[in-house]
Order: C-alpha cells, then sequence, then structure tokens
C-alpha cells in the first residue's frame, strides 16, 4: 500500500503541477484584461506593445542555440482606426482562449476561425486568425498549445511510455503507448499529459509515417530501447514540446532521421533549433537532439538510388548556407555535400537492399554514431 | 465670254446658301432639324435680351403624319414674348438671306440672323410649305404673314396676309421641314435643358412629337444687362484694320461741282444772291461753327484761290500740297495748270491739313479705340517711336505695320471694355449648376475680359463635384454666348484645356461625379466652323479657359482633402461604435468584471470630432462662390 500512497501524492503533485500552469494562464490572461478595461473605463483607447516579427527583428541567439525576436516592439492602439480591427481581433481571441483554458477544452486553428464567427468577429480567411493567434504567442511568450489551440495536423507516437492524462474526464487515467501498433496521435491530451514512466533509453524521431510503420513492426522500441515518433514531415509544435519534454523530464536523448535531402536537414534542424516562424517562443527546442541521416555522404556511402535535386532544393541550399546555424559541423558538411551532388535520397532507397536493411543495418550504426556526435 | 461673267455675278445669297447648305448646319435631316430649334430659339432669345424682357420661349415639334417613319415632314414652332417685329419688315427679314438687324461689335447668340433664314429655306426646300410668321408688337393687333422665298432673287413672296386681335406681344414662327425626331430628339432634349442652365433666368417648355413636355422655369429673376455696342480694343488688332479705320477717318477731297457748290450756298444761306468773295468769306466766318465740314473744307479751299463760286466753277482742284503749302488747280477757261500759295498760319489751312492728312495719331487712338485716354495716348506715341502729331495720312506703310506692333505690345492699356459683353455672371451661373445638379460641391469664377485679334471675350466657369452627377467625369458643358455646344466636341479648345489637366494632382481620382461648366462670351466667338459647334484654340482663349480651370480645380482640390478627412473621421467613429463595444465585452470578462467599463466617453468625443470635421466642409461649401477681381 505504501507504493499507492506514495502514487498517490505523485498523481496529486502531478495534477496540482497542471493547475499550477493552467492557472498562470488564466493569471496573465487576466492582467492583459484588466488593463485594457481599466483604459476603457477611464476613457482612454487601449493598447498594448507586441514585438515585431518582421524579418529585421529576428535574429540567432547563440547561448540559446536558436532565433529569437529582437527588441523591436510596435504598439497597437485602438486609437488607430487601421489596427483597431486586429485589435479586437486579438481581444476576442484572448478572451476564446480564456475561456478554453478554464473549461478545459481544446480547439483547433480552423475552429477557432469558424468560432469568431458567433461573436461578430470576421476574420476573413483561416490565415487571418493563424496570423492573431501568432500575435496573442508574441505578446503573452506562450505557445497556442497553452491556450489549447492545436494545429489540425497530427504526428504519432510509439514506445514504452506511460503518461496520465489531465484533460478533464481523464484525470488521474493512465495509459502505456505500447498497447496500439499504429501509434498515438499527439493531440491535445497526450501534449498536456504527464510523462510517468518509461524504460527506454532513446527517441526517435522519423520524418516519414511509412517507415515509422516499418519501425514499429521491426519492434525498434524493444531493439533499441527507443520512443518512435512520426514527425509527419516538419514536426508540429505539439510534437517539438512532446520531443522538448521527453529530453528534459525523461533524461531521453533525441536522435531525428529524415531523407536524404535539404529539407530532411532543416526537419532535423527546427526541432534541434526552432524555426524563425517561431522565433517569438521558447521552450520548443531540443539544442541537443542529434541529426543522424540520411546524411548526403550516406548517399555515397551507401550507394543509395538517388533523383536529381530540383531547382528549388538548390536554392534552398544556398539560402540555407546563409544561416548562422549551418556555418559548422556536420550541418555544414552535408550541406556542401548535397551541392556537390546535386542529388537527393529518400529514407525508403534502403529498400533497394531489403525491406528490413534500414531498421538492421543502417539504424544501428548511426545509434552508435550519434554517441560521438 | 461676258455671259459666263454675268452668271458669276447675279448668285444671289439666297442661291448660294441654297447650295452650300452644309456650312450652316443643314447637312441632313437629323442634323437640321436641331439647327432649326438653335436657330429659332436663338432668335427668341436674343430679341428678348436685348429689351431687357424675362423670356418665355415655347417649342413645339408635331409630325405632320406620326406614322410615318423618320425621316419625314414636322411642323417646328417657336413662340415668344419679345417685343416681336413690325409688319412692314416682316416679309424682308424672314424672306431674305443676309438682312437682320445684329450687325455692330456686341455679344449676341447669332451674328445677322442668317441661320432662322436658312432653316426657313431648308424647310421649304424640303416641304415646299411657307413659313408662318405671327408678330404683334403692341399687344393689341398681330400680323399673320405666310411667306415664301424667291431664292433666285433673294426675294420673299407674300403668300398670305391677315391681322387678328391678341391680348400678348411677341412673335411666333411656324415652319413645316422634314427632320428626324427620333435620331435628333436627344440632341434637342439636351440643347433645350443646356440652354436652360446658361439661360436660368429664362422660362423654356418644349412640346416634342411623342406628346412628351418638357418644362424649364425661370429660377433667377434677373436679367444679366445687356451689352452695349464698342469701339475695338488696341490689342491684337493687325495692320489691316487699322488701314480700312484710317480710310474711315480720312476725309477725301470733296468735287466741286454744282451740286456741291449749290449745298454750299443752301447752307450759308446764299441760296439766291449772288456774293463777291470777301462777303462769302465773311457769311461762312459767321455761320462756321454750324457748316458740315464738306462745306468748311470748300470754304478753306475757296480763301486760298480768292475766289466766288462763278470762278470757281471753272476750275478743278488737281492737289493740295500740304508740306510746300502749295495749291494746284486747273483752270478750264485758260486752259492751264495752276497754283498759289497757302498760308501756313491761317485757320483754313489747319482745316485742309486735317482733311488731306487724317487725324493726329493721339486723337485717331483716343476717338476709335476703347481705353485709350490722351495720357495713355501720348505714352503710346513715345514708347512707338511715334510724334503724338504725328498725322495718320501719312504713316508709311512700314511705319503702319510699326504701329500695329506696338499696339499689340505695349502693355500699359487698359484691359478691353466688356460691356460689349454679356456674361451670365458668377451667381445666376452657379444658383444653376446647384440647381441642375444638386452637387456636394460647387464653384464659380468670371475670368476678366481679356482680347484676341481685337475682340474682347470673356471665360466664366463652374465646377461642381457629388450629388445629382453621374460617374465617370469630368462631364463637359460647353457654352459660347450663351449657347450650348453640343456637336463636334473632340475638337474645342475646352476639351482641349480639360483633358490636358492632370486630375490626380487635384485629388481626383478614377471615375469621379464631377462636371465641368464652361461659358465663352465674345463679340466673335471664333468657331472652326460655320455650324457654330467648336471653338478654336486661339491662345490667348486657351489661357483664359486654363487660368479659369486651374482656379477652380485647386478649389475642388481643397474640397476633395477636406471631402476625404470628414469621410476618414465618420469613417473612423462608425468603426470605434463597431470594435469598442467588442472590445469592452471581451475584456470585462477576461478582467473577471461584471460590469463593463464605462467606454461611452470614448465614442462621444469621437462623434464630436466626427461632426465638427462634416460642419468645416459645409462651411467651406457655402464660401465656394468666387469672383475674381481685375
Amino acid at each position: 500500500m505504501a507504493t499507492t500512497k506514495k502514487e498517490q501524492t505523485k498523481i496529486k503533485e502531478r495534477s496540482k503541477k497542471a493547475d499550477e500552469k493552467q492557472k498562470n494562464i488564466l493569471e496573465m490572461l487576466k492582467s492583459h484584461g484588466a488593463k485594457i478595461y481599466d483604459d476603457l473605463d477611464n476613457g482612454q483607447f487601449p493598447k498594448f506593445s507586441i514585438p515585431s516579427r518582421s524579418v529585421s527583428n529576428i535574429v540567432y541567439d547563440k547561448k540559446l542555440r536558436q532565433y529569437i525576436l529582437g527588441s523591436n516592439a510596435a504598439v497597437r492602439s485602438s486609437r488607430n482606426s487601421a489596427q483597431l480591427r486586429s485589435f479586437t481581433q486579438l481581444m476576442w481571441l484572448a478572451f476564446f482562449a480564456n475561456r478554453l483554458t478554464q473549461e478545459r477544452k481544446s480547439s483547433t486553428l480552423r475552429d477557432i476561425y469558424y468560432s469568431s464567427q458567433a461573436f461578430a468577429i470576421e476574420f476573413e480567411d483561416q490565415s487571418e486568425s493563424d496570423n492573431i493567434i501568432v500575435d496573442l504567442e508574441a505578446v503573452t511568450s506562450k505557445p497556442r498549445e497553452d491556450f489549447h489551440i492545436f494545429p489540425e495536423e497530427r504526428s504519432s507516437i510509439f514506445g514504452d511510455l506511460t503518461i496520465e492524462y489531465t484533460i478533464p474526464g481523464y484525470e488521474g487515467k493512465k495509459m502505456n503507448l505500447s498497447n496500439h501498433p499504429d501509434g498515438y496521435s499527439i493531440g491535445p491530451s497526450l501534449t498536456t499529459a504527464e510523462l510517468v514512466d518509461t524504460s527506454a533509453e532513446i527517441v526517435i524521431a522519423i520524418e516519414k509515417g511509412g517507415l515509422f510503420t516499418r519501425f514499429v513492426e521491426e519492434q525498434v522500441d524493444k531493439k533499441f530501447k527507443s520512443i518512435i515518433i512520426n514527425t509527419g514531415g516538419q514536426a508540429p509544435r505539439s510534437t517539438r514540446t512532446l520531443l522538448k519534454r521527453l529530453h528534459e523530464e525523461m533524461n531521453l536523448p533525441v536522435i531525428v532521421l529524415t531523407d536524404g535531402d535539404v529539407y530532411g536537414e532543416h526537419i532535423a534542424m527546427v526541432i534541434k533549433s526552432g524555426s524563425a516562424n517561431a522565433a517569438h517562443l521558447r521552450d520548443l527546442t531540443v539544442p541537443d537532439a542529434k541529426w543522424v541521416g540520411v546524411w548526403a555522404t550516406d548517399i555515397e556511402k551507401y550507394k543509395l538510388p538517388t533523383i536529381p535535386m530540383t531547382e528549388s532544393d538548390i536554392k534552398r541550399c544556398y539560402d540555407l548556407q546563409k544561416d548562422p546555424r549551418y556555418q559548422d559541423g556536420v550541418w555544414k558538411k552535408e550541406l556542401d555535400v548535397f551541392l556537390r551532388l546535386k542529388r537527393k535520397a529518400e529514407l525508403e532507397a534502403f529498400s533497394k537492399y531489403g525491406l528490413t536493411n534500414i531498421t538492421d543495418k543502417y539504424l544501428p550504426q548511426k545509434l552508435e554514431l550519434a554517441k560521438s556526435l | 465670254m461676258s455671259s459666263i461673267k454675268e452668271q458669276f455675278n447675279q448668285i444671289s445669297p439666297s442661291e448660294f446658301f441654297y447650295s452650300n447648305r452644309d456650312l450652316a448646319g443643314f447637312s441632313n435631316p437629323t442634323r437640321s432639324l436641331y439647327t432649326a430649334v438653335r436657330e429659332f430659339v436663338e432668335n427668341a432669345l436674343d430679341a428678348c435680351d436685348q429689351k431687357g424682357i424675362l423670356p418665355d420661349v415655347h417649342l413645339i415639334i408635331k409630325a405632320v403624319d406620326p406614322d410615318k417613319p423618320d425621316p419625314k415632314p414636322y411642323i417646328l414652332t417657336v413662340k415668344d414674348n419679345g417685343p416681336g417685329i413690325d409688319a412692314e419688315h416682316i416679309p424682308l427679314a424672314f424672306g431674305t438671306v443676309l438682312y437682320g438687324s445684329k450687325f455692330g461689335l456686341k455679344q449676341a447668340r447669332g451674328m445677322f440672323g442668317l441661320g432662322a433664314t436658312m432653316a426657313i429655306l431648308y424647310g421649304q426646300i424640303t416641304t415646299n410649305k411657307p413659313v408662318t410668321v405671327k408678330s404683334s408688337v403692341d399687344g393689341v393687333t398681330q400680323d399673320v404673314f405666310e411667306l415664301l422665298l424667291d431664292i433666285q432673287k433673294n426675294k420673299p413672296v407674300i403668300v398670305k396676309h391677315t391681322t387678328k386681335e391678341v391680348s400678348k406681344k411677341g412673335l411666333s414662327v411656324s415652319i413645316c421641314l422634314e427632320g428626324d425626331y427620333s435620331k435628333a430628339g436627344t440632341k434637342i432634349r439636351d440643347y433645350v435643358y443646356e440652354t436652360s442652365l446658361i439661360t436660368p433666368y429664362a422660362s423654356i417648355t418644349f412640346d416634342d412629337p411623342k406628346e412628351q413636355k418638357f418644362s424649364h422655369p425661370r429660377f433667377v429673376k434677373e436679367i444679366p444687362p445687356p451689352p452695349t455696342i464698342i469701339r475695338p480694343h488696341p490689342h491684337g488688332i493687325d495692320v489691316e484694320r487699322i488701314r480700312r479705320m484710317i480710310v474711315e477717318s480720312q476725309f477725301e477731297i470733296p468735287t466741286i461741282d454744282d451740286a456741291m457748290i449749290e449745298k454750299v450756298r443752301k447752307d450759308l444761306g446764299l441760296s439766291v444772291k449772288n456774293l463777291s468773295f470777301t462777303a462769302i468769306m465773311e457769311k461762312a466766318k459767321k455761320k462756321w461753327k454750324t457748316l458740315p465740314r464738306q462745306v468748311r473744307v470748300v470754304i478753306s479751299l475757296m480763301s486760298f484761290l480768292k475766289m466766288d463760286f462763278e470762278k470757281l466753277n471753272k476750275i478743278r482742284i488737281e492737289d493740295i500740297d500740304m508740306p510746300n503749302k502749295k495749291l494746284h488747280y486747273w483752270d478750264f477757261g485758260d486752259s492751264q495748270s495752276k497754283s498759289v500759295d497757302m498760308d501756313s498760319e491761317s485757320q483754313y489751312y489747319k482745316q485742309l491739313t486735317n482733311t488731306v492728312q487724317g487725324e493726329p495719331l493721339t486723337t485717331f487712338l483716343t476717338k476709335r479705340f476703347q481705353r485709350i485716354g490722351p495720357t495713355t495716348a501720348v505714352k503710346f506715341a513715345e514708347y512707338a517711336g511715334f510724334k503724338p502729331e504725328k498725322r495718320m495720312g501719312t504713316l508709311s506703310n512700314q511705319e503702319l505695320v510699326n504701329l500695329s506692333d506696338a499696339l499689340q505690345k505695349f502693355e500699359d492699356f487698359m484691359a478691353p471694355d466688356s460691356t460689349c459683353l454679356a456674361p451670365l455672371g458668377a451667381e445666376p451661373l452657379e444658383k444653376g449648376i446647384k440647381k441642375f445638379f444638386n452637387p456636394d460641391f460647387s464653384a464659380v469664377v468670371q475670368r476678366p475680359a481679356s482680347a484676341y485679334s481685337g475682340f474682347p471675350f470673356i471665360v466664366e466657369m463652374g465646377i461642381a463635384y457629388g450629388g445629382d452627377i453621374k460617374s465617370g467625369g469630368p462631364h463637359v458643358y460647353r457654352y459660347a454666348n450663351r449657347i450650348p455646344l453640343l456637336y463636334d466636341e473632340g475638337s474645342d479648345v475646352v476639351l482641349k484645356v480639360v483633358n490636358e489637366t492632370d486630375w490626380g494632382r487635384y485629388k481626383i481620382k478614377g471615375e469621379p461625379p464631377f462636371i465641368i461648366v464652361s461659358h465663352i462670351c465674345s463679340t466673335r466667338i471664333p468657331y472652326k466652323t460655320a455650324g457654330k459647334e467648336n471653338v478654336a484654340d486661339r491662345p490667348e482663349i486657351e489661357r483664359e479657359l486654363r487660368l479659369a480651370l486651374q482656379l477652380l480645380s485647386r478649389k475642388l482640390a481643397a474640397y476633395m482633402s477636406k471631402r476625404g478627412q470628414a469621410d476618414m473621421a465618420k469613417k473612423r467613429a462608425n468603426l470605434y461604435a463597431k470594435y469598442i463595444p467588442l472590445i469592452a465585452e471581451f475584456c470585462t470578462e477576461l478582467a473577471g468584471k461584471k460590469k463593463e467599463p464605462n467606454y461611452k466617453k470614448i465614442l462621444a468625443e469621437n462623434a464630436i470630432e466626427s461632426k465638427q470635421t462634416a460642419d468645416v466642409e459645409n462651411t467651406i461649401d457655402s464660401k465656394q462662390t468666387v469672383k475674381e477681381e481685375n
């Protein structure tokens, strides 16, 4: 019974932690709301400062190893008739996020777009509402997931990881993520869940659903004591948050496996150090994450079947060469080789040597290599 | 050979116009119907203007057989409440080409009353029906004439003449002519509409063949001051005109024949008696002041010849040599040429000098031009390098050219006298624009008088924006001497000036609801064609048009920017009213409050602001009438 008691305390602690987080968000929204309220009550046009997200204000922070916003900020004022509409939209979003957070309900980006219409807030299209959501993130320095707003895109996870839900109706309920071979989709309930226990020693993030299925089939989770995550191309924020938590809370190293092209390389980079698009947010990066392949040099080394790079692939290479994160190490080296080869290879290319070649041969070599990276 | 020559000489004005009717706007049934309407309506308005009568003009067009397809005969009738025409003049006025009362230098819609006769001529050619003229000059009796034109003889043929009793003065002219109303209708209706804009003191009604009635009652009760006849302005005069003026001013040496001698006798009161030379001279001295110039000249000659009438009858004056003070004559009795000296101190010598060499320059200028007084004349003579007393008759060709050049260039002449012009005036013009277009903004300007080629002119212009005006502007309403110009607008100087304006500079963009009314008044409008539809681009006129348009455009631009601000303020107030309550609603829940903040203060302040801006706009609006001073 001692364990149970201990367990219960842990549960309480965890739920307390979740409550704490929720409380902080609500407090913050309230203080913003109160300021606006007082301004109006005093006969003044409310306004607030919003960090500038223009390209000139996005700088690379070497210490944090990610892009951050500089010190430029703009004032958004309700007096300015050109800003009044977006000011009101943002107020509505804060108001709506406040309700979501209080009621612990989640909403998709598209939901937000439609929900607005019940309040006479017209977004012209979803891209306008998406943009306001980024504004809210920038003002509060919190990712939208903290306000229970999630994108539609879902990536998935599989492996021996026990979680405990915090969402209403499931509080305290536990779940092991190795019970369903198709994997578990990383949505609001998983993102907000507490990470309880794992036997895994590593997290393998893989770019493609097809390979994810192969890895589950080949029991990579068991063979290599790993948690497998399908990023579904560029990893969504929630997935990046989960990767970060697995790394920090469960002390698991993270390796990334992508297609052998410049976009794959950058998928790994975003997991490691974030994107310029999310420069207004912290806590989305895993600076210790390692990209293990498929490298440009692997194409030659493993004699992989290739396809030629397109114009836009090549242009992307040159663009990334200017990025401060690509100035040294494996990042610079592989980029240069891609440019030299002007050819690329997908993860599936290993199937040339047998369907399990990638898990039997390539992966073990790379896992070994990762230790030295 | 001589018979060919005779053929040329015997073409009558009627025949000439008959064969050249295109020139006067009678080229086809559509155009002809329109031109006929114009000519009669304009004559009616001119007649009333000249007598200071507020015109009531009634235009009626009726198809002779409504069921026939166009073109077909129409009966066109124009009635006015003008002074009418005396019965004795009617046949000549309506049955002769080039007969009229409108000669002289002053502004009128038509020059010689030519067009009306052309319309009658056209009617007669196409339908072979007489013109019916009803006229009453006293408001008691009316003379009714039916007339035909004898084209070859240029003479009226009176078909019928009756009189009857009436209760009103005025003239009514009715002709039957081939026309095409289905095509000309729009233009005629436009013409009537536009005429009533530029003639706000007239009531014009129009009954059209489709039994529609168009009524344009007068909305200005005062008739503009009528024009006066004046002398030419020195600016823009040419050598040929000066030459003609000198000829007019110079007096020929009278031929001394029996008739002349008889006239001198009579004027001296000596028709019966024969007096001696000395007695004649004495009698003349006494009566000098009452004697006409011709008689004075004869007396002066007699004073040097020292002859009585009997002797005078036997000579002929050959030459009067003023510089050498010699008088040469032929003596019939002795059959030889003789001469006598002239005493330059004598008053008779002076009389002859005037007659032979014309007036001194200064007198010529002050007497024959407007805007030149004695001081200006002397100043001008100095400027032009002439002695002020220089005799006009002694100018060489080169001197004439120099004089003409100097007259055009000398800048100290006052602007031409515009009393010969009858502009509508800024106030009635603006009243018309406001009534016709109910615009949000209007401005009017009357430029000071100017001159081209010696003819004075005035440009009046109005501009209006918004209100009932259709978009797609600028719509240009062109007028000349109160006539709307509807055809051939492409080649008109007003259109040229408007088209060359960069409206973007005046904050006017896209397809603006905006009109321009341009009125050129002149003793002679430089029409490009005889059809009186487009004005030629004389640089002087173009300049005045441009200045007027620039002035008005600047005012419009000021209004547009005010309007823009007012629009913005209004828009802003609307935005606040829409969004601030929403912000209040959201932040109330966000801040965890029950009661909404008092945001009404913000909205109230902004409503006032936007209203203030609108008020400013209105004040500006009412100050837009501008009359430019010299």
